[in-house]
């Protein structure tokens, strides 16, 4: 080693010493505060934009104080460039085929007029939300915290598509595909598969999103709906039902969307755990809407801290708030509840008596007894997924 | 103002049943680092998607680099030649690098 190296490793070793609670492998709080584009998309508000193409839209914080999200300030997120605008409804069908009876293509007036129509409010999430918190850097897009929503979904129930072309005994499995494409036609579609055993009753292909048509960004006319489960199965644009006897293997299946199948679901970049497991059901989350990182609140006035929670639909038992970092939790007033799946609005009363900086800590515990963990209690998997830790925002009272 | 039309403009599309005219993504140019061969990122990486994606992903480790641009020629099938593999690593760690 010669003094230059020396010097460096020393530099390094005594940065590490400085900052021990938050060393660069320790996951911290996702990024925050980002400024919205000045740049509109279709239909849609003031959105964080990491990519116009495939369009990557996150919604701002201050959204997060209703149970509902609007549609214009719903996050947005493709893998694929090329997404057509379906033109001609006459001609754009949902195609049931594979193992079944008879091989449908269901245009859009055909769901609409002939099924039963199902709603549901529910909360949906990308499974890397949150992901700009795992350190190192894992690949995949830095989203803060705001790659999630809930809005009223109508639509038709998948079973019931399922049973009108007729599912033969040695149907098992499902693909779903979308319209969109990749630029090289040499690269696989986005597909996914569900076991049809363990197809929910609720689970509805939706044509309608908060009483109006999906938008075109949110997978118009048609978008699958899992309430419970990550945002990597609600297969947008849906165009495609190809049932089958046996699992296929596509690569947004076996390769992506994996996390470790261990207890922890956790890994290092050293030792990477080989055996993986899909995402599937969402865990359990908070996150404040106002007021936001950075504010100025004055002294003594009064303030309603407000924000959403939820999980996998078991269903929001209660949302506990900190002013001293984590040390003492206080109860906060929760909206009623819309059903299990949707965002439940949480409200908490508060006065700040002296002035200077405040961390508002936000922590939501389900049904089931589950709670959030502190950031850095949430070991880093390779895909940087599901982040759930409690919430923070810092504020000051003047 | 303009914003103001744009939104007008927005929901009156969005209550029609229907598209009438393809929806179109605006264009927004995401600025990287010059170098003397932006061409090499220009000819391989804009195909599929913008800048933003490097952007996003903050100052890597040349290795973290290196195999980003090897799963876009493997996975998304990006036609990469050994020797433009060299000269995006090079210019991804040159501009967005930390060790």
């Amino acid at each position: 080693m010669d003094r230059r190296e020396f010097i460096r490793l020393s530099l390094i070793a005594s940065t590490a010493v400085l900052t021990t609670s938050s060393s660069a492998f320790e996951t911290s709080r996702p990024r925050d505060n980002q400024k919205v584009s000045s740049v509109l998309f279709p239909e849609k508000g003031d959105m964080i934009v990491y990519s116009d193409r495939p369009p990557l839209l996150e919604t701002p914080r201050d959204v997060f104080t209703q149970a509902i999200t609007p549609n214009n300030k719903f996050f947005v997120r493709w893998h694929m460039t090329n997404i057509p605008t379906p033109l001609n409804m006459d001609t754009y069908y949902l195609q049931v085929h594979g193992e079944v009876e008879k091989r449908v293509y269901l245009t859009l007036e055909k769901l609409k007029k002939e099924f039963k129509s199902h709603e549901l409010t529910v909360a949906l999430q990308c499974g890397g939300n949150s992901r700009s918190a795992f350190k190192p850097t894992t690949s995949g897009i830095q989203w803060g915290s705001g790659a999630m929503g809930c809005a009223k979904f109508k639509g038709v129930k998948l079973k019931d598509i399922l049973n009108y072309a007729g599912l033969k005994e040695s149907a098992k499995w499902i693909t779903l595909k979308g319209n969109d494409k990749h630029v090289m036609s040499t690269m696989p579609h986005f597909k996914r598969e569900l076991e049809i055993e363990k197809i929910a009753d609720d689970v509805i292909v939706a044509y309608e999103m908060n009483g109006q048509d999906i938008p075109y960004l949110n997978g118009y006319p048609l978008r699958l709906i899992i309430p419970g489960v990550y945002a990597d199965s609600w297969v947008k644009m849906l165009s495609d039902i190809y049932v089958t006897s046996e699992y296929k293997e596509y690569y947004y299946m076996d390769e992506a969307y994996r996390i470790p199948d261990n207890e922890c679901e956790c890994e290092t970049p050293e030792k990477r755990v080989e055996k993986t497991k899909p995402l599937e059901m969402m865990n359990v989350k908070s996150y404040i809407g106002y007021p936001l990182n950075g504010a100025k609140i004055e002294q003594k006035s009064n303030i309603t801290v407000e924000g959403i929670a939820f999980d996998k639909g078991s269903g929001i038992k209660e949302v506990l708030i900190s002013l001293n970092k984590g040390k003492t939790w206080e109860t906060t007033k929760l909206d009623k509840e819309i059903n299990p799946y949707a965002f439940r609005v949480f409200r908490y009363n508060f006065k700040p008596m002296n002035k200077g900086k405040v961390t508002i800590m936000a922590k939501a515990v389900n049904n089931e007894g589950e709670e959030q963990p502190f950031a850095h209690e949430i070991g880093w998997n390779h895909g940087g997924y599901k982040y759930n830790g409690i919430d923070s925002v810092e504020i000051e009272v003047v | 103002m303009n914003k103001i039309i744009w939104i007008n403009l927005l929901l009156v599309l969005n209550l029609s049943a229907e598209y009438t005219q393809k929806v179109k993504v605006p264009s927004m140019t995401f600025a990287v680092a010059e170098d003397k061969n932006i061409m090499v990122m220009q000819r391989n990486c804009q195909w599929c998607h913008s800048y933003g994606y490097i952007l996003n992903q903050g100052k890597q480790p040349k290795e973290f680099w290196h195999k980003v641009v090897i799963k876009m020629r493997e996975v998304y099938k990006a036609p990469i030649t050994p020797h433009d593999e060299k000269e995006i690593v090079r210019y991804l760690y040159t501009h967005y690098g930390k060790d």
